[in-house]
């Protein structure tokens, strides 16, 4: 097994003003990759190779040589000459070829061959459609991933996050939905109004998210393929932050009934409402823990914002204090093996991104600039995406556990709030 | 020597993903795999008219603004001064009705300072209640930090945005 270290992440990061990735450090002990050119008879070989190498570098779980760095490129097994490959250290070889099927579908066959046992471990078939190319090539990428280190890849998941772009007087907001690099970006929503807390439904169909549409802040939640949406609870009160339970069933949120911010959660079939929380202070940013049996959430009782968590499965239970460290800690959300909480932390005059072990005592920063937030985590554990803001303008970075740092694309305004759906394929 | 799995999926275009797991004696992993594309689709949110309240009566609040300290919530001496001759205006015209909209400087997270900034504006609220002013004449809410006054990120500008509007 790997060991990761969270270490030696704190590294300056210079700009770029399209997807560039950055590995200033990446695992101890990568998987050295050859990874020859796709061939055959579609010309989309060079993008599939081009974007299969993206994802795997991002991964930071990879040294990844490709043609010009081999001793041989065999163009088949038969090719393959191992001792070529051992020479250079390479751990696993990838080939592939795309070919058109018809007019209307293309097929990417790939294999995976291991050094060490001077065989084939792997040959799969992904079929698509030609202007799908990115999408194909992602769960390429995710099934050499899952071949080589055991664990489900995320270059075939999304991202969702919200835009504003600002001009003399007022601004427009965007919901946007993207592939997990940044690219393919489509609008889910457009307001002049404040859209903001995005997050996904847990079989990712579905977003939840607050709009200001209506003159104050509202939870909305709305279908990605057709569009449909609807205002979970027709009252007169603030509602926000909402968050999806693991079985889909609740929306956990928060409301300001009484004027003070406390949270409850909804039953989203019959719109049952459960306070979950009664304290005059804020108490607000509720998630799920991974089974469901926990209830995460930020809380100013004790004279700071702190994060509490509550069970669910005992009866009237006192909230527990999760963070003692520092005087600023928020926003939340267990790691998907629920071992441990990321959330925001503040050193200094500084807000980073934090992650926390149930089974430690102390604080482990995993980023150092002065006002990172909203952490959203890879559904497979291994990748933080956040948001960073630089020159006064607001984007997107991700770290992964494993020391790899990477930027998605700035486009157009202020990138902010991003979110991680489910595994897609 | 086969051990065959298949896993099937179905999505919004009645495709299907077959996932076949071959192990043999040299344990290839065999798969198949449809990429799945769902569809997306954009929607307008509706836009919300600016307010009728006709811009005389409106004149005489545009310019009560009380500020905060980052984290608080508490009036200083300055906003209560400012808060009284709003008071005193809304007794002078029984058919003024306010809103208050609270906000919060960038720092921190989005969803604190939604809360925060309905503090700062209950703040507000609280003091116009002891004073006398019925509670159905004035509304109140949060923007957090999505409406800054000033776009910096320093003391001067977080110190122009922690403050809740009088309307």
């Amino acid at each position: 097994m790997k060991k990761y270290l969270l270490t030696l992440l704190l590294v300056a990061q210079p700009i770029f003003s399209e997807l560039v990735l950055e590995i200033t450090r990446g695992s101890d002990n990568p998987y050295s990759v050859a990874l020859i050119n796709f061939n055959g008879s579609n010309s989309a070989k060079y993008q599939v190779t081009s974007i299969v190498k993206n994802d795997l570098d991002r991964t930071g779980e990879f040294r990844i040589l490709e043609n010009n760095k081999l001793l041989s490129i065999p163009s088949s097994e038969e090719e393959l000459n191992y001792s070529d490959f051992k020479l250079l250290g390479v751990d696993f070889i990838v080939m592939g070829s795309v070919a058109e099927e018809d007019i209307s579908n293309i097929a990417a066959t790939y294999k995976v061959f291991s050094v060490k046992t001077e065989s084939q471990i792997r040959t799969s078939t992904v079929y698509g459609v030609p202007n799908k190319i990115r999408q194909l090539s992602h769960y390429i990428s995710d099934g050499i991933y899952e071949e080589i280190t055991g664990l489900q890849g995320v270059a075939s998941t999304r991202l969702l996050y919200v835009t504003e772009e600002r001009s003399k007087d007022r601004s427009l907001f965007k919901l946007i939905v993207a592939d997990a690099d940044g690219s393919n970006e489509q609008i889910l929503l457009r307001s002049t109004e404040p859209i903001i807390s995005p997050s996904w439904s847990p079989d990712s169909k579905q977003v939840a998210y607050v709009s200001f549409e209506t003159g104050m802040a509202k939870v909305f939640t709305q279908y990605i393929a057709t569009g449909k949406r609807e205002i979970v609870l027709e009252n007169q009160f603030q509602i926000s932050s909402p968050s999806w339970s693991p079985n889909g069933k609740y929306l956990s949120l928060t409301m300001y009934q009484d004027g003070n911010a406390e949270i409850y959660i909804l039953n989203l079939k019959n719109k049952n409402l459960t306070r979950l929380t009664n304290h005059f202070s804020i108490d607000t940013e509720s998630s799920w823990s991974p089974n469901g049996s926990k209830v995460m959430f930020t809380s100013g009782r004790s004279g700071s914002p702190q994060l509490y968590e509550i069970n669910l499965r005992k009866f009237n239970t006192m909230p527990k204090r999760v963070t003692f460290e520092g005087n600023y800690n928020a926003k939340g959300s267990y790691l998907p093996n629920g071992e441990g909480v990321i959330f925001v932390h503040r050193k200094n005059s500084s807000f980073q991104i934090a992650l926390k072990y149930f089974n430690e005592n102390f604080v482990r920063p995993l980023t150092n600039s002065k006002l990172d937030e909203s952490p959203s985590i890879s559904p497979n554990g291994n990748v933080i995406v956040y948001a960073i803001s630089e020159n006064g303008t607001g984007l997107l970075a991700g770290v992964t556990l494993s020391g790899a740092r990477f930027r998605l694309p700035i486009q157009k305004g202020e990138v902010r709030e991003p979110s991680w759906s489910g595994f897609l394929r | 020597m086969f051990n065959i799995q298949s896993k099937i999926n179905k999505n919004l275009f009645n495709l299907f993903i077959f996932v076949f797991l071959i192990s043999s004696c040299s344990s290839i992993n065999v798969t198949e795999e449809v990429v799945y594309d769902g569809g997306i689709s954009t929607v307008e949110a509706s836009i919300r008219e600016e307010s009728s309240l006709d811009y005389e009566t409106r004149a005489i609040f545009t310019n009560a603004t009380v500020y905060f300290e980052f984290d608080k919530f508490n009036l200083n001496s300055k906003s209560l001064q400012t808060l009284k001759s709003a008071v005193a205006a809304m007794k002078d015209n029984s058919s003024i009705k306010i809103t208050i909209s609270g906000h919060a400087d960038e720092r921190g997270t989005r969803e604190y300072n939604l809360a925060l900034g309905q503090r700062r504006a209950e703040s507000v609220r609280d003091y116009f209640a002891v004073n006398g002013i019925n509670a159905n004449r004035v509304t109140v809410k949060s923007y957090g930090e999505e409406r800054p006054l000033s776009d910096g990120s320093d003391e001067t500008s977080y110190a122009k945005n922690r403050r809740a509007e009088i309307n």
